[in-house]
């Protein structure tokens, strides 16, 4: 088990590596200029060159990448071109926003997904399993943008039960942050909710239809019974690795309920350092949440292979 | 108006030989009310001044000031905390680098300027700077400063820090934004402290304008105590200003208190409260909410349910923001001058006002002179589509069966409908516009010749900020050498006009040279500029004395909650 750990904890270390020169080459090849950028197209051409020399724009291209690459890994990511402030703190406070919307919407999603997927397992072909189907595939169809204003104008605005932006007042308690956190998380429980039930139906469906399914019912065992020790142990599987795989896009990639909800998480960070050319940020921005992908992806592997044995098997060959 | 005369007489006792000149220009009736304050202003005759030869001519000042009072809502009440939706700044808030919507209104919340360009009176407004006048050609400009000012760090206010601001900022090895104002006009040996209330500019070239140059307008150009890190002032936000920082979170929000050591009248609110947001849309939503009390410089597209609701108040300011669609001179089909006229008379400028700016804005006439600006010659006949006339002119210029083209521009606001608009008229005249619609770094590239499409493309449409003097627009899109001039217009009498225009001290001499300039654009056409856009401010009915500028700066010093 150590092993396994160990080896994919090394293939994740040079997968990094990889993504941190991917997003440096990506970044050359964007149009635009970090100075220009802070200074606005209008400038003088002197104060562009002038800014530039300053960040240190003007060196040659792998002596800039080693001059970051040789901080970030002393543990110092640098300062933003674009803030020209320190990157740690801007981080760690947009990815604890991050995690939190994350927690709320994962909460919110994961229970009702597996629930409503091992269902409409238990009853496929029947009115419940199509309701169930039709409404989460119509729902990972509504872009964010959509329900999340459609949420704003009924619930905030209208009714006004819930705040229009995310962002709770600072020193705000657990709960009034929470009340900030149910509007924008409920786009991104619409958008996984579809994909998780179905992966939780095919994989109960398939496990009702095993072996060792048949061998407990003609054993006698009661159906309640049979579902919970032998059926869903086996069926959740690929759910987890589903949701593992989310973790990406729930922490990073919500650039578009961030904006409309006025929170500042990590995705809207990487996608402003992206358009900026602010590359130590988003050389950050991007590592940090590659990092916390291959934990999740990592700690589902390893959830897998405890209940899996045949993995862990073969993982250690 | 004999009485009138005789106080006029009385008021014009002392006065310099230009400040004459304006009342004679007043009293003349070729300066409407507005201008005067404008243009008296500008060479530095005081407020209650221009009052009083306002009322010497039968004119009552209070009432062209009354604009100012566009924002009343109610009685004002002490205490409160205003809460304002604002652009998130795209940058660093570093006074000497910013250049963004955002940043600059967070740099007027504590930071002062030595002049104050109001938009809501039309006139410049005495701010850290008690009086300013110029010698006799406009090339030396002596300021008198305010006494008894305080830094939020507890200094006094001095020359040396007024000298230390307009010396970084004119400095060419900074990274100064303000360099391209000051290009050919200041550096930093032509800034002298005489003494500790009196600053000296010396100019490289007469400049009747400089005032602006030194004013709001120029927004960079907050005073800062001597010594200033540029670098680390968005930690401290150390300004004069009637608020001081109370707490800056970068991408999320600002809050500011009221600075009891403030030398001008206390504020009435005891604090303030921005909040950021990255797009207008959320920000609408927001202030529809209740999120926010007041919703700082919009845009028309997609805030109709502002405008249209009478549940809001609205604050429109005529600006110089404007769009510029520049025809390269030297290629094809644009070498003839009569190409570049078809396609400015394909235009319905009414209809392009009222589709996309929701009739917020003034229809425009192919030259930066505006409603904005006094100078403007206004008796020069307004362009309106004729695309019979436009048809004609393209088979004299050989292009009987119409001809292709291609259009470059950003997505920025209104201007991708802008240009399907344009688009879709001159194809009546059968002219084939391709668009080609690029995100703004694509677009501005290195904003050098060679590296941009805005200046490289055969057709380009860009969009131009608020200014409170046409120089810049007549200089840098237009001159032989402007940095520029994506039109590559080269035409050594317009360019001799301009250096007449800028050098001028007096509003006749600035108006004959604005009639010939706008004569002279007309009939070449190197560039279109479809309108002028209203800057938009909205609160709720509760909140008044909003003093907004439109280059999105607010300052709040009498801002109020009833």
């Amino acid at each position: 088990m150590v092993k396994f750990v160990l080896k994919r904890v090394g293939l994740a270390l040079v997968t990094l590596w990889i993504l941190s020169l991917i997003v440096f080459g990506a970044g050359q090849v964007l149009p635009g200029d970090p100075a220009r950028a802070i200074l606005g197209p209008l400038a003088a051409p002197s104060a562009v060159a002038s800014l530039r020399h300053q960040l240190g724009l003007d060196r040659s291209l792998p002596s800039q990448y080693w001059s970051w690459i040789s901080h970030f890994l002393q543990g110092h990511p640098g300062t933003s071109y674009q803030y020209q402030s320190a990157i740690g703190p801007l981080l760690i406070s947009a990815l604890g926003r991050s995690l939190k919307l994350a927690a709320v919407a994962f909460v919110l999603v994961v229970p009702p997904g597996i629930v409503c997927g091992v269902i409409a397992a238990l009853n496929v072909g029947r009115p419940v399993d199509r309701i169930i189907g039709i409404v989460g595939l119509s729902a990972t169809t509504v872009p964010e943008f959509v329900s999340g204003i459609i949420l704003i104008i009924v619930f905030a605005v209208g009714l006004k039960w819930l705040p229009v932006s995310a962002t709770a007042p600072s020193g705000s308690g657990f709960l009034t942050s929470l009340k900030y956190l149910i509007l924008p998380a409920i786009p991104l429980t619409l958008i996984l909710f579809g994909y998780i039930s179905r992966m939780a139906r095919a994989g109960t469906v398939e496990a009702l239809d095993s072996d060792y399914a048949r061998t407990a019912t003609l054993k006698g065992l009661p159906r309640g019974v049979m579902i919970r020790r032998h059926v869903l142990r086996n069926s959740l599987l690929p759910t987890i690795t589903v949701i593992a795989t989310q973790t990406g896009y729930l922490i990073g990639g919500l650039v578009v309920v961030e904006t409309l909800f006025r929170y500042q998480g990590i995705g809207s960070l990487v996608f402003n350092a992206a358009v900026n050319k602010d590359f130590p940020m988003l050389e950050a921005g991007v590592l940090t949440i590659g990092i916390i992908y291959m934990v999740v992806t990592l700690a589902a592997d390893v959830i897998f292979s405890l209940l899996n044995p045949q993995i862990r098997v073969a993982a250690a060959e | 108006m004999n009485r009138g005369s005789k106080d006029l007489d009385r008021l014009r006792g002392g006065r310099s030989e230009l400040e004459s000149h304006y009342i004679d220009e007043l009293v003349s009736g070729r300066l409407s009310r507005r201008a005067f304050l404008r243009r008296g202003s500008a060479i530095g005759i005081s407020g209650p001044l221009l009052a009083a030869i306002l009322a010497a001519c039968g004119s009552s000042s209070s009432t062209s000031t009354s604009t100012g009072s566009a924002s009343s809502g109610g009685t004002p009440t002490k205490g409160g905390t205003l809460r304002v939706a604002c652009t998130t700044p795209a940058a660093a808030v570093n006074p000497l680098t910013i250049a963004d919507a955002g940043g600059l209104c967070m740099l007027n919340q504590t930071g002062e300027f030595l002049i104050f360009d109001s938009n809501l009176k039309l006139a410049l407004e005495p701010m850290l700077a008690l009086s300013w006048s110029p010698n006799k050609d406009g090339s030396v400009w002596t300021f008198k400063l305010r006494q008894g000012v305080t830094f939020h760090d507890g200094s006094q206010m001095t020359a040396d820090d007024v000298v230390y601001t307009f010396q970084e900022l004119s400095d060419p090895k900074n990274a100064s934004n303000a360099l391209s104002t000051f290009a050919g006009v200041l550096t930093p040996a032509g800034v002298k402290s005489v003494d500790a209330s009196t600053v000296e500019f010396q100019l490289e070239a007469p400049n009747g304008s400089f005032p602006y140059l030194v004013s709001s307008d120029n927004y960079n150009a907050i005073i800062v105590p001597k010594g200033t890190d540029y670098a680390k002032w968005q930690s401290t936000f150390v300004g004069t200003g009637a608020f001081k920082l109370s707490s800056y979170t970068q991408n999320v929000g600002a809050a500011f208190v009221a600075n009891p050591a403030y030398w001008g009248p206390k504020p009435y609110l005891s604090s303030t409260q921005f909040k950021f947001y990255a797009t207008q849309q959320p920000a609408i939503l927001a202030f529809q909410g209740g999120d926010v009390d007041v919703l700082s410089q919009f845009v028309p597209a997609g805030a109709t349910a502002v405008l249209n609701s009478p549940a809001y108040r609205l604050i429109k300011l005529e600006s110089s923001i404007h769009r510029e669609l520049s025809m390269r001179c030297d290629q094809a089909p644009f070498t003839d001058p009569r190409v570049r006229q078809a396609v400015a008379l394909t235009l319905d400028r009414r209809g392009m006002v009222n589709a996309l700016l929701s009739g917020d804005g003034t229809v425009a006439n192919d030259y930066p002179f505006g409603p904005r600006f006094a100078s403007t010659d206004t008796s020069v006949p307004q362009r309106t589509q004729d695309i019979a006339q436009a048809k004609q002119l393209l088979s004299a210029a050989g292009h009987p069966n119409g001809l292709r083209v291609i259009l470059t521009t950003e997505v920025y606001q209104e201007i991708p409908e802008l240009a399907q608009v344009i688009k879709a008229d001159a194809a009546k005249a059968g002219i084939d516009i391709n668009l080609k619609i690029e995100t703004q770094a694509a677009y501005y590239g290195k904003a050098t010749y060679g590296n941009s499409d805005w200046l490289d493309a055969t057709m380009s449409l860009v969009d131009y900020g608020d200014r409170g003097v046409p120089n810049v627009f007549l200089e840098a899109p237009l001159a032989s050498n402007g940095p520029w001039n994506a039109a590559r217009f080269k035409n050594a009498t317009y360019d001799g006009l301009v250096k007449k225009y800028v050098a001028a001290l007096d509003l006749q001499t600035q108006r004959q040279m604005a009639g010939q300039i706008e004569r002279l654009l007309l009939a070449q056409t190197p560039i279109v500029i479809p309108y002028w856009i209203d800057g938009l401010t909205a609160s709720t009915p509760t909140v008044g004395g909003l003093n907004p500028t439109s280059i999105s700066q607010l300052y709040l010093n009498t801002a109020y909650k009833s």
